[in-house]
C-alpha cells in the first residue's frame, strides 16, 4: 500500500466509516439518482429503442417496400412481377385484430402463404392442403396467443368478430421472437376479405438480386404510378425513431433531475467534510501536504461515495427498469405506435451511463469544495468560523452571478430549437436552476430575517435558534435548501405543466366532443390503428328517427416529410351545424369549415403546422389514390389527440381519391329533445351483428383523460424519486450538521434545554429547511413551468397549453414535501438529543 | 440545610475498556452565599465534580443533593428542571452561541424555561456585569473577558441558587481574569448564590471562602482560603 493510500484510508475513508448512518444516507441518495437514470436508459431503449411498430414485426430481409395512402391496387403486383428484371415482389396485408374476450390488440398479417419464400422460418406450411391454407378461418398464431395447434381463436377484425382455427404455432426462435409471439398470420386472400380490402394490398416487399448494383430504386420507381411510394426497408423504423425522439429526450431529461439533486447533496457532503476538517487540513498542509494532495483527497472521498452509490444504483436501476418499461410502453402504444417492448439489455453503454452519472457527477459536484479545501492556508485553517464568514461575504457575489445566469436563461428561452430539439430550452432550465441555487443563500437570509420575529414570538428559544443556525451557516444549509428546492421546483414545474396541459385538454375535449354518442369498432385501440366499420351501420343509425345527423370520420396513415401522421376525413356540413373546432388566429369555425367542404382543401392541426412550418394559404401535396394531390390549407386548429399531427379533408374530397366509404368512427348527433338514454339501445341495435361500441361523450372524455394520466404517471414517479433522493440527502446532511454543532447542543443542555427541546430544535430546523425549500421551489418551479410550457413543449411537441395553477395538486405536493422534510429530521433529532453534553462540551 | 451536599460520591468512567475513577468517595457541603474553589491538577476530577453538582450526571455511588433534592434516580426532565431553576454554568471557553447577540445569549436560559418577555431582565443582568452597552454585539465582536462576563450574566439570568464555574479564567488575560473573579465574588455576596469554581489559579482561589484540594479524584484537603 502506498503512503498516499494509507493516508487516504486514515484521513478520508475511516471518518466515513465512523459516521455510518450519514455515509449510508449519502450513498443511497446517489444510488437512487443513478438507479433512475439507469432505469430510464434501459427501459427507454427497450420500450422505444427498437422503433419498430408491431406491423414491422415480420419485416424480413426485403430491400424495399412499396406503399400508398389507403393501400395499393393489387393489379400493381402483377405489373411489377412482369418487369424484365430478376426482382421478387411479395404482397402484404396488415391490420389489427382484437382478441376476444380481453380485447388485446393483435397484429395480423396476410401473406401469400404458397408463393412467399420470405416466410421461411416463420410459418411452417408444409403438410397442409391448399384449401386449408387459404381458408377464411385458417390462421397461424404466436405462442402467447394460443398454446397449441388445433385451438380456436376468437378475433374481432374491423367490425366483425368470429372464430379462427389455429393451424400452426409461429416459430419464435428467430431474433424477434418475443414480439412475434402475439401475432397472427393468414393467407392474403383471407386477410383481404377479413379487413374489407378486397382488390387492395397494404404493402409490397421487394427483394433485389444480391451482387447486382444496378440503380434498382430508379428502375422500380419508374414502374410505379404517381402517389405510390418506394422506400428502403427500415425507413418506418427511422420515422418512428424521429417521432419518438422528443418523448425519449423528455423522459431522459426528467430522469436527470434526481441526479442533479444528488449532485447538490454530494457537493454538500464534501463541503461539510471540508468545513469540519479545516483544522486537519491545516495540520496536514503544515506537515507538508501539497494543494493537489488535498484536492485529490476530497475528490477521492466523492469518488468513493459515487462509486459505491453507482454500484448499488446499477442493481436498483435494473430492478426499477421493469416498472419503467411498462409505463413507457403504455405511453408509446397510446400515443405513438402500437409496439411490443423489447428485452432489457444491459450494454457497455448502460454501464457508461451509470458510471458517468454516479462517479462523474459526484466528482464534478465535489470539485468546488475540494479546490476550496486546497486553497486554505495552514494558518487560516485553525481559525474556526472563518469559512462561514467567508461564505456569508460571498452571498453578494453569488447574487450577482445568479442575475447573470438568470439573464442567460431568459436569452436561451428565446432561441429556436436545434434540429427539432429544444436544446436551448433545456439550457434555459439548467441556467435558471443554477441561478436559483446561487441566489439561495441570499433568499434563506431574507426569509430568516422576515420570519425571525414571528418565530421567536411563537416558539421562543427554538424560534430564535433554528433560523439563526440556518442563516449563520449558509455554506452548509443553503446547499441543502438548494437541493430540496430543486426537487420541489421540478415537481412544481411539471405539476403546473401537466396540470395546465390537462386543463387545456379538458377544455378542448369539452369543446370537441359535441356529439351525443360516438361509435367505433370494438377493441382497445392503440396509436395508429384505424379499423373500419361497415358503411351500412352509419346509414342505419342516420336513418333512426332519434338521430339528427351522423358525421362519418375515416383516418388513413400518411407520411409527410419523413414523419408519420394521419389524414382524416369528416363531413363538413355536419361539423358546421353541430361541431365546434377552435382555430388559431381566431378564424371563424363556420367560415373555415365551409371552405373545407368546397374542393381540395384541408385544415391541419397546430402540431402539424408547427412541425412542417405550414399555415393557411399554403399548399400541401399528398399522394392520394394514385396521384399527387395539391390541397390548399384553409385553417389550423387546436388538437391534442396526436403528436404527429393530422390533416383533415372533407369526406367528399377523400372519397374522390380513396373511394372506400367505410368509416373509422361515427359522431352521432341526436335530434332536439331526444333522451340519450332511450336513443342508445336503438343505436346499438342499428349496429346489428357488427362489433361496434357506442359510447357517450362523457365516457369518451373519461377514457381520454385516463390515457392522459397514464402518460404522465412516469413523470410523477420520477419526480417523487427526486424528492426521496433530496429527503435522504437532507437526513444525512442534517446528521452532519448536528455533529458539527454538537458543542452548541451540549451547551444548550447545560443551560437547561431538555432532550425534548433539543429534538424539537433539530426538527424545527428541518421544518424550516422544508419551508424555505418549498418557498424557493415554488418560485423556481413556476419559472421552470413557463420554460416547459412555452419553450420545451412548444418546440418538442408544438402544442399550445394554457397556463393554469393546479392549486390543489401543488398544495398537496408541498404539504407532502414539508412532512417529508420533518420526517427527514427525526433521525438527526434523535442523534442530537442523545449526545452526551459533558463529552461534547469537553471536546470543544 | 446545605445548598449543595455531596455524600461519599464516587464516579467511574469506562474509557477504551478501562475503568477510570474520576471521583473517589468525595463528600462536600456548600452553603448559600458561599464561594468555593476546587483546585487540583488536570484530570483530578474537578470538572466531574462540577458536572455532578450541576445535575448533568449521576454518581456511580453516593448521593448529590441540590437544595435538598437528591439527583439520584431522577429522570432527564427532572434533572433539566433542576438545572433550569437552581443551577447556572460558566465555562472556560465561554460557550456563547455564535449566532446570537450578547443579550440573546443571556435571554436563552429564560426562553428555554418557556418565559417569553424577558428582554428587560436579561438587560439588567448584562448591566450588572457592565456589558449593557454591548448588548447587541455578536460574540465574535467581543473580547475574551467581555464574552466571559456575558456568560456570567447568562448563568445568573434565572437567579440560580448555585453557580458552577469550570476554569472561568483559564482562557483570559490577568486583567480580565481579575474582573471575572470579582464578579463571581459579588455573585455570592450580593445574590446569596453558592459559587463553586474549578481553577488552576491559586491566586483566584485566594479570594474564595474555602478551597477544596482534589488529587486523583479524592479530596486531599478542605480549608479556608
Amino acid at each position: 500500500m502506498t503512503a498516499a493510500s494509507v493516508l487516504f484510508v486514515r484521513l478520508i475513508v475511516r471518518p466515513l466509516g465512523r459516521e455510518p448512518a450519514r455515509t449510508a444516507l449519502t450513498i443511497f441518495a446517489v444510488a437512487l439518482g443513478v438507479a433512475v437514470v439507469v432505469a430510464i436508459h434501459l427501459a427507454g431503449s427497450a420500450a422505444t429503442g427498437s422503433f419498430q411498430s408491431s406491423l414491422e414485426t415480420l419485416t424480413g430481409d426485403a430491400d424495399y417496400e412499396i406503399s400508398a395512402v389507403g393501400g395499393l391496387d393489387e393489379k400493381l403486383l402483377a405489373g411489377l412481377q412482369a418487369l424484365p428484371h430478376p426482382l421478387q415482389f411479395f404482397p402484404r396485408i396488415e391490420g389489427y385484430a382484437w382478441r376476444a374476450p380481453d380485447r388485446v390488440s393483435v397484429p395480423v398479417f396476410g401473406f401469400d402463404l404458397i408463393g412467399d419464400r420470405s416466410l421461411d422460418g416463420i410459418a411452417r406450411t408444409e403438410g397442409f392442403d391448399l384449401d386449408q391454407l387459404t381458408a377464411d378461418d385458417s390462421v397461424w398464431a404466436g405462442s402467447a396467443l394460443v398454446p397449441e395447434t388445433g385451438r380456436q381463436l376468437r378475433l374481432t377484425m374491423n367490425d366483425q368478430t368470429r372464430e379462427f382455427s389455429v393451424h400452426g404455432i409461429l416459430d419464435v426462435s428467430a431474433e424477434n421472437g418475443a414480439s412475434r409471439s402475439n401475432i397472427v398470420v393468414m393467407d392474403i386472400g383471407a386477410a383481404q376479405r377479413a379487413f374489407g380490402k378486397e382488390g387492395r394490398l397494404d404493402r409490397i416487399e421487394v427483394f433485389v438480386p444480391a451482387h447486382d448494383d444496378r440503380d434498382w430504386e430508379s428502375i422500380i420507381t419508374a414502374a410505379l404510378p404517381e402517389g405510390v411510394t418506394l422506400s428502403r426497408q427500415g425507413s418506418r423504423s427511422n420515422e418512428n425513431r424521429k417521432m419518438l425522439s422528443a418523448f425519449r429526450w423528455n423522459v431522459r431529461v426528467l430522469s436527470y433531475i434526481s441526479l442533479i439533486v444528488g449532485a447538490f447533496l454530494i457537493y454538500n457532503t464534501i463541503a461539510i467534510s471540508v468545513v469540519r476538517r479545516r483544522n486537519e487540513i491545516g495540520v496536514m498542509r503544515a506537515l507538508g501536504a501539497g494543494r493537489n494532495a488535498v484536492t485529490l483527497a476530497f475528490l477521492g472521498e466523492a469518488g468513493c461515495l459515487g462509486a459505491v452509490g453507482t454500484a448499488i444504483g446499477i442493481v436498483l436501476g435494473w430492478l426499477m427498469a421493469d416498472g419503467a418499461i411498462d409505463m413507457m410502453a403504455a405511453t408509446v402504444r397510446s400515443l405513438y405506435v402500437s409496439s411490443t417492448p423489447g428485452e432489457i439489455l444491459f450494454t457497455p453503454g448502460s454501464l457508461l451511463v451509470a458510471a458517468a452519472s454516479g462517479v462523474g457527477v459526484s466528482l464534478l459536484a465535489a470539485l468546488a469544495p475540494a479546490r476550496e479545501a486546497a486553497s486554505v492556508a495552514p494558518s487560516e485553517a485553525m481559525a474556526r468560523g472563518r469559512h462561514e464568514t467567508t461564505a456569508r461575504l460571498r452571498i453578494g457575489r453569488y447574487l450577482a452571478y445568479a442575475s447573470l445566469l438568470a439573464a442567460g436563461s431568459w436569452g436561451a428561452a428565446l432561441l429556436d430549437p436545434v434540429g427539432g430539439m429544444p436544446l436551448f430550452g433545456y439550457l434555459s432550465a439548467v441556467l435558471i436552476i443554477a441561478a436559483t441555487a446561487l441566489a439561495t443563500p441570499a433568499m434563506v437570509n431574507a426569509l430568516t430575517r422576515l420570519l425571525s420575529p414571528l418565530l421567536r414570538a411563537i416558539f421562543g428559544a427554538q424560534g430564535i435558534l433554528a433560523p439563526r443556525s440556518l442563516s449563520a451557516s449558509p455554506a452548509r444549509t443553503s446547499v441543502l435548501v438548494a437541493a430540496l428546492s430543486t426537487a420541489v421546483a421540478m415537481l412544481v414545474s411539471v405539476g403546473i405543466m401537466v396540470g395546465s396541459y390537462r386543463d387545456t385538454v379538458i377544455v378542448w375535449l369539452d369543446e370537441r366532443l359535441r356529439a351525443d354518442f360516438y361509435a367505433r369498432t370494438a377493441g382497445q385501440r392503440e396509436a395508429r390503428q384505424y379499423p373500419t366499420m361497415d358503411p351500412a351501420v352509419a346509414d342505419r343509425i342516420e336513418a333512426l328517427p332519434q338521430v339528427e345527423a351522423v358525421d362519418r370520420f375515416r383516418a388513413y396513415e400518411i407520411r409527410y416529410e419523413g414523419r408519420p401522421s394521419i389524414i382524416g376525413s369528416g363531413q363538413s356540413e355536419v361539423l358546421i351545424r353541430h361541431g365546434r373546432l377552435g382555430f388559431l388566429g381566431g378564424s371563424s369555425s363556420k367560415d373555415v369549415l365551409t371552405a373545407l367542404g368546397s374542393g381540395d382543401r384541408v385544415i391541419i392541426t397546430e402540431t402539424f403546422s408547427n412541425r412542417h412550418g405550414l399555415g393557411p394559404g399554403d399548399t400541401l401535396r399528398l399522394p392520394l389514390g394514385g396521384r399527387m394531390v395539391a390541397l390548399e390549407i384553409v385553417g389550423v386548429y387546436y388538437d391534442y389527440s396526436n403528436e404527429g399531427g393530422a390533416v383533415i379533408v372533407d369526406r367528399n374530397t377523400i372519397l374522390k381519391y380513396l373511394p372506400d366509404p367505410a368509416p373509422s368512427n361515427l359522431a352521432i348527433y341526436l335530434a332536439d329533445g331526444v333522451d340519450p338514454g332511450s336513443a342508445r339501445p336503438a343505436i346499438e341495435k342499428a349496429a346489428g351483428s357488427r362489433s361496434v361500441t357506442v359510447a357517450d361523450h362523457r365516457t369518451l372524455r373519461t377514457r381520454a383523460l385516463e390515457v392522459f394520466d397514464r402518460t404522465f404517471a412516469i413523470t410523477y414517479a420520477l419526480e417523487v424519486i427526486a424528492i426521496v433522493v433530496a429527503i435522504l440527502g437532507m437526513a444525512g446532511a442534517l446528521v452532519a450538521l448536528v455533529i458539527d454543532r454538537r458543542g452548541e447542543i451540549g451547551v444548550l443542555r447545560f443551560l437547561g434545554a431538555s432532550q425534548g427541546q433539543i429534538r424539537g430544535l433539530v426538527l424545527f430546523e428541518s421544518g424550516l429547511i422544508g419551508l424555505f425549500a418549498n418557498a424557493i421551489g415554488l418560485l423556481l418551479g413556476s419559472l421552470l413551468s413557463l420554460v416547459l410550457i412555452f419553450v420545451v413543449n412548444k418546440q418538442s411537441f408544438g402544442w399550445t397549453i394554457q397556463f393554469h395553477w393546479p392549486a390543489a395538486m401543488l398544495l398537496g405536493a408541498l404539504s407532502f414535501i414539508y412532512a417529508a422534510a420533518l420526517i427527514a429530521g427525526i433521525y438527526p433529532a434523535r442523534v442530537a438529543a442523545r449526545l452526551n453534553p459533558i463529552e461534547v462540551v469537553h471536546e470543544e | 440545610m446545605s445548598l449543595l451536599r455531596l455524600e461519599s460520591v464516587t464516579k467511574h468512567y469506562r474509557s477504551d475498556n478501562q475503568d477510570i475513577v474520576a471521583l473517589d468517595n468525595v463528600s462536600l457541603a456548600v452553603e448559600a452565599g458561599e464561594f468555593i474553589a476546587v483546585v487540583g491538577r488536570s484530570g483530578c476530577g474537578k470538572s466531574t465534580l462540577l458536572n455532578l453538582s450541576g445535575a448533568m450526571d449521576f454518581p456511580t455511588s453516593g448521593a448529590v443533593h441540590i437544595n435538598g433534592v437528591s439527583t439520584t434516580g431522577l429522570a432527564d426532565t427532572q434533572l433539566t428542571e433542576i438545572r433550569r431553576r437552581q443551577v447556572g454554568f460558566v465555562f472556560q471557553f465561554f460557550q456563547l452561541l455564535p449566532t446570537l447577540s450578547a443579550i440573546e445569549n443571556v435571554e436563552l436560559p429564560l426562553l428555554l424555561c418557556g418565559q417569553t418577555s424577558n428582554r428587560r431582565h436579561a438587560l439588567e443582568k448584562l448591566r450588572w456585569v457592565e456589558m449593557g452597552e454591548l448588548a447587541d454585539r455578536l460574540p465574535h465582536q467581543l473580547s475574551g473577558g467581555q464574552m466571559q462576563r456575558v456568560a456570567i450574566a447568562r448563568a445568573l439570568v434565572h437567579s440560580p441558587k448555585l453557580l458552577l464555574a469550570d476554569e472561568p479564567i483559564g482562557n483570559l488575560d490577568s486583567t480580565s481574569a481579575d474582573i471575572v473573579i470579582k464578579l463571581l465574588r459579588r455573585t455570592a455576596d450580593e445574590w446569596g448564590t453558592a459559587v463553586v469554581m474549578a481553577t488552576h489559579s491559586l491566586e483566584a482561589a485566594g479570594i474564595t471562602d474555602r478551597i477544596v484540594q482534589l488529587r486523583d479524584g479524592r479530596v486531599e484537603e478542605i480549608g479556608p482560603a
